[in-house]
């Protein structure tokens, strides 16, 4: 097979490598350094679970050795080490334990208050387990969602025997596991089972299997994200069968993290899987009948065995190695691994010269994400997430796991036990990731940090990269062995992730941002607009000069894109009603061909929207309102067509019809070009909307006036926006047309006084403080926020919205507050120098002072007059023209 | 994150595909008081509550659903859902 390389050397790899076997078969025992005492890290679990192999792979930091096959001219190193992980020169800390005490954070360099921060990059530099990858090729990962009846996480025995039942029962499954199945299993009656099971599983139509996808958690609803290759599946299960086994228990002796200490299925798995000896002379302790299948792997091998430590029960060998039935493991020895075990019989310590010592320890639940789905309010499993096989019976037979899979497949209870409680030594580490020993807990015990929960808070313990995989277990257990009560005792609170995931993985889908177009995007774009975000639309900003635009519209003729305002078709027997009841103004007496200027409040009385609503021939009626508004409005109007129980229907067509602004005095003369009907003054004035056929085209024509000029608003079908606005843009091409953006608009509205809600308004205006008591009629018995509102009219108006006049160039005044003799009073929340008037514009709004709204203002080193608006055109004859 | 809501329309769906409307109050009051005790002030109590979804990327319907604000749980049997 290939090579990877390896720190700057060659490694040839064999099929089936992990980057841990390589390396391992390369004569690599050190993978890493620890985070504080930079002791020696080296295999310990090989299923994934511990932190003890994290390597950095084609500059990506912190990837797990044991569960990342090879793949060849891969780039691996190792990290965490001064110069290096073999010389670290750091080692020293290993040796200044004193200096170095539990809750380090909280007691030193607290005086003087300077020295944290030179300790801290001190610190910084010296502890972590890894550089992070800076220059690394950002990925964008993509989201799947799944919808399945069973979602089984794992692909053991029981989990593929789950996976089975529930096929056989007719739902529809979805399996995953981090790996493929039996992938971290050595060769054995149980790795045959599971091969067997998977082809049962591989051959059902109706069990989709989702290999080298690991469960990250599980939330409420269930829901279950699983981190794949390429992307993050959401998968959005009825029930979830948690089949993630469990792991032997790492007890608590001193040396009990030199490299060459391994837990027994992973010491199995790399003698049996890649044909590697853990040691030539290995101790053994053998606390479950599975540590036969280990001593065999393990001889396979070529390992020797010299001893056995095995508890009663048990079976061990009858000959060959030292077996002893009584004692205890004391201590594991040496400098750079594992060169001697202690064993304690009867007070007398036996030293056994070894290279490695394998613990057939009990096996403890991986049941993180079975307790993720408990819930938090009546301690009661979230009803669809149950537990198979060893993760909620440890330490049960391959027969048993089958049975206990199938059970929870078809959805019946499940048969637990409780795990036995680990051993719990005098000395070592309880948590290998961050350098947590017995005694660091001990000392954190007299101190009083009397809990699990906050023994973890005070010393780190569990709060490394395994996230509590190894040490989970023993926290409890100790507090537990200190005669503290079952709550203090309680195991520390289960969290996602339980398996590592990218940060681009848990921000997959967030770039899909939703950018809307207009029909006519292509022609802004080609005619070289500028087109920017304005809300979830995309629209063009100005064509290139706005004022040249604004000219156009004042003086010549205009088009604007407003196919981006909400647009609604209200119908149905109780259509005008509905409108009666939820709109302030008069809605009856609208006659079919007119069109109205709308406020539209909420039920606190303030100005929610506004847009124009026209009475249709037919009985029904046509709303428009702002483009940023439109969905919320849809909603609205539909919510109180609900709760007033009437029978209205509110069509959206916001999305299925276009809409141009044809403005300028020139307006009529280039429409006329285009239709052969009547649409002079008399015919069709201000204030009146009719169908309208413009170059072939079949519009709705609203004669409305934003810009305060004569304008044609023209609603028509999206799909012929483009041929619309092309016969409209050639037939005024004599005539001097200039299509106008927001920027343009802007201004133009700003000289009519309109006032953008959102931007001149806020959130708590009624109608009267921003001018528009006019639009309300406060006789119709009721309508929504007709309480509010009057209520809030009997007290003097305490702010409003006003126009303001600026000396000099005030176009960057936006946001300035004003002020009264210092005091800040208002703010302009709009302001231009018009090129119409000659003289800089502005809104903003000012709070009444003593009863009375100031006249004469600053807004920074600006005069800015209180003036009445509209500031152009104030008698709105070029509006009507 | 998983939330899922029962739509009468469209089948149970993820939370995130829904707008969430409110309590469900009464929509007309007698008088100023009541109103503004209707409009402003929620009884945000834990447990069972009356609430309004807006199903913005589905049906863009309206429905009434009983939920449990401590523990997430809906109730199925609030009648078909609609108001």
């Amino acid at each position: 097979m290939g090579s990877i390389e390896f720190e700057g050397r060659r490694v040839r790899v064999e099929a089936g490598d992990t980057v841990a076997s390589a390396l391992f078969r390369h004569g690599v025992r050190t993978f890493g350094r620890s985070i504080k005492y930079h002791r020696r890290r080296g295999l310990t679990c090989l299923t994934g679970d511990c932190a003890n192999c994290l390597v950095r792979v084609d500059d990506e930091p912190g990837i797990r050795a044991c569960v990342t096959p090879v793949r060849d001219g891969m780039r691996v190193e190792r990290e965490g080490g001064v110069p290096s992980v073999e010389r670290d020169l750091l080692a020293v800390l290993d040796r200044l334990h004193p200096l170095l005490p539990v809750g380090f954070y909280s007691k030193t360099f607290i005086r003087p208050r300077l020295a944290w921060t030179v300790a801290e990059r001190l610190i910084r530099r010296t502890t972590g387990v890894g550089r992070l990858a800076t220059d690394v090729r950002p990925r964008i990962s993509q989201v799947r969602h799944l919808h399945v009846e069973v979602l089984v996480v794992g692909a053991g025995v029981a989990g593929l025997s789950a996976a089975l039942a529930a096929a056989e029962d007719g739902w529809s499954v979805a399996v995953c596991d981090e790996g493929e199945p039996g992938w971290l299993v050595a060769p054995g009656p149980t790795l045959e089972r599971i091969r067997s099971l998977a082809r049962a599983v591989e051959e059902t139509p109706s069990i989709a299997t989702l290999w080298h996808h690991a469960a990250v958690g599980i939330y409420e609803g269930p829901l279950v994200p699983l981190a794949g290759p390429e992307r993050l599946v959401r998968v959005h299960p009825e029930r979830v069968v948690v089949a993630t086994g469990a792991l032997e228990s790492l007890p608590a002796f001193r040396g009990n993290d030199l490299p060459g200490v391994w837990l027994g299925r992973g010491a199995a798995r790399l003698a049996g899987r890649h044909g590697l000896a853990p040691g030539r002379r290995v101790v053994l302790v053998a606390e479950t009948p599975e540590a036969a299948e280990h001593l065999d792997a393990l001889r396979a091998s070529g390992s020797e065995l010299v001893a056995v430590l095995a508890v009663d029960g048990v079976p061990a060998p009858t000959a060959g190695p030292r077996v002893f039935r009584r004692g205890s493991l004391a201590a594991a020895e040496g400098r750079r691994g594992v060169r001697r075990v202690v064993i304690q019989t009867d007070g007398l310590s036996e030293r056994i010269a070894c290279d490695a010592l394998v613990l057939s320890t009990i096996r403890l639940p991986r049941d993180a994400l079975l307790r993720m789905a408990v819930d938090p309010a009546d301690g009661s499993s979230r009803g669809t997430v149950t537990g198979a096989g060893e993760v909620v019976a440890p330490g049960c037979s391959l027969d048993q796991a089958a049975e206990s899979g199938a059970r929870a497949g078809r959805g019946e209870a499940v048969l637990a036990s409780e795990p036995s409680t680990p051993a719990f030594g005098a000395a070592g580490f309880v948590c290998p990731c961050e350098d947590v020993s017995v005694v660091d807990l001990e000392r954190a015990w007299e101190e009083g940090w009397r809990s699990s929960e906050i023994l973890k808070r005070y010393t780190t313990a569990s709060m490394g990269p395994c996230r509590g995989a190894l040490c989970g277990w023993t926290l409890p257990a100790f507090v537990m062995a200190r005669g503290a009560d079952a709550l203090a005792a309680a195991r520390t609170t289960a969290r996602p992730p339980v398996r590592p995931v990218r940060l681009e993985e848990l921000a997959a889908g967030v770039h899909e941002v939703v950018e809307k177009r207009t029909a006519l995007h292509e022609l802004h774009v080609a005619r070289g607009a500028h087109v920017d975000w304005s809300g979830r639309w995309k629209r063009p900003f100005t064509y290139g000069d706005w004022r040249e635009e604004h000219r156009a519209v004042r003086e010549r003729v205009s088009l604007m894109d407003v196919g981006t305002l909400g647009k609604f078709l209200i119908g149905g027997p109780d259509g005008r009603e509905l409108l009666e009841r939820v709109l302030p103004c008069r809605v009856a007496s609208l006659e079919p061909g007119r069109c109205r200027y709308v406020a539209v409040l909420d039920e606190a009385g303030y100005v929610m929207d506004d847009g124009v609503l026209c009475a249709l021939e037919d009985g029904r009626a046509y709303l428009t309102s702002t483009s940023g508004g439109a969905a919320r409005m849809e909603a609205w109007l539909r919510g109180w067509a609900d709760r007033l129980d009437l029978r209205a229907y509110v069509a959206d067509r916001t999305s299925t019809l276009g809409a141009i602004n044809v403005a300028g005095p020139l307006a009529r003369e280039l429409l006329s070009r285009l239709t052969d009907e009547a649409i002079d003054a008399s015919s069709f004035p201000y204030g009146a909307h009719r169908r309208l056929r413009v170059a072939g085209v079949p519009c709705r024509a609203i004669r409305v006036g934003f810009v305060g000029e004569l304008s044609f608003e023209l609603h028509h079908s999206r799909s012929r926006s483009v041929e619309l606005w092309t016969a409209l843009d050639r037939a005024g091409a004599d005539l001097g047309l200039v299509p106008h953006g927001l920027d343009a608009l802007d201004v133009l509205r700003l000289e009519k006084g309109h006032a953008y809600l959102g931007q001149d308004s806020l959130p708590d205006d009624h109608p009267d403080k921003l001018g528009l008591g006019w639009t309300v009629a406060m006789d119709k018995p009721w309508f929504v926020g007709r309480i509010a509102l009057q209520r809030m009219r009997e007290l003097p108006l305490e702010r409003r919205l006003v126009g303001l006049e600026l000396d000099g160039d005030a176009s960057s005044l936006r946001g300035m507050p004003l002020t009264l003799d210092g005091r800040v009073v208002g703010r302009v929340t709009s302001c231009a120098r018009s090129p119409a008037l000659g003289r800089s514009i502005g809104l903003g709004w000012l709070r009444a002072v003593d009863g009375a709204f100031p006249a004469v203002l600053r807004a920074g080193s600006v005069e800015a007059r209180v003036v009445r608006t509209p500031f152009y055109d104030p008698e709105g004859v070029r509006v009507r023209a | 994150m998983g939330l899922k809501i029962p739509c009468p329309h469209c089948g149970p769906r993820p939370f995130l595909e829904f707008a969430f409307g409110g309590e469900v109050r009464g929509d007309r009051s007698p008088g100023p008081e009541e109103d503004f005790r209707r409009v402003y002030l929620r009884t945000n109590a834990p447990g069972p509550q009356r609430e309004r979804w807006f199903h913005a990327f589905g049906c863009r319907r309206w429905l009434v659903v009983r939920r449990d604000t401590v523990t997430n749980r809906i109730d199925p049997d609030v009648g078909d859902g609609l108001d």
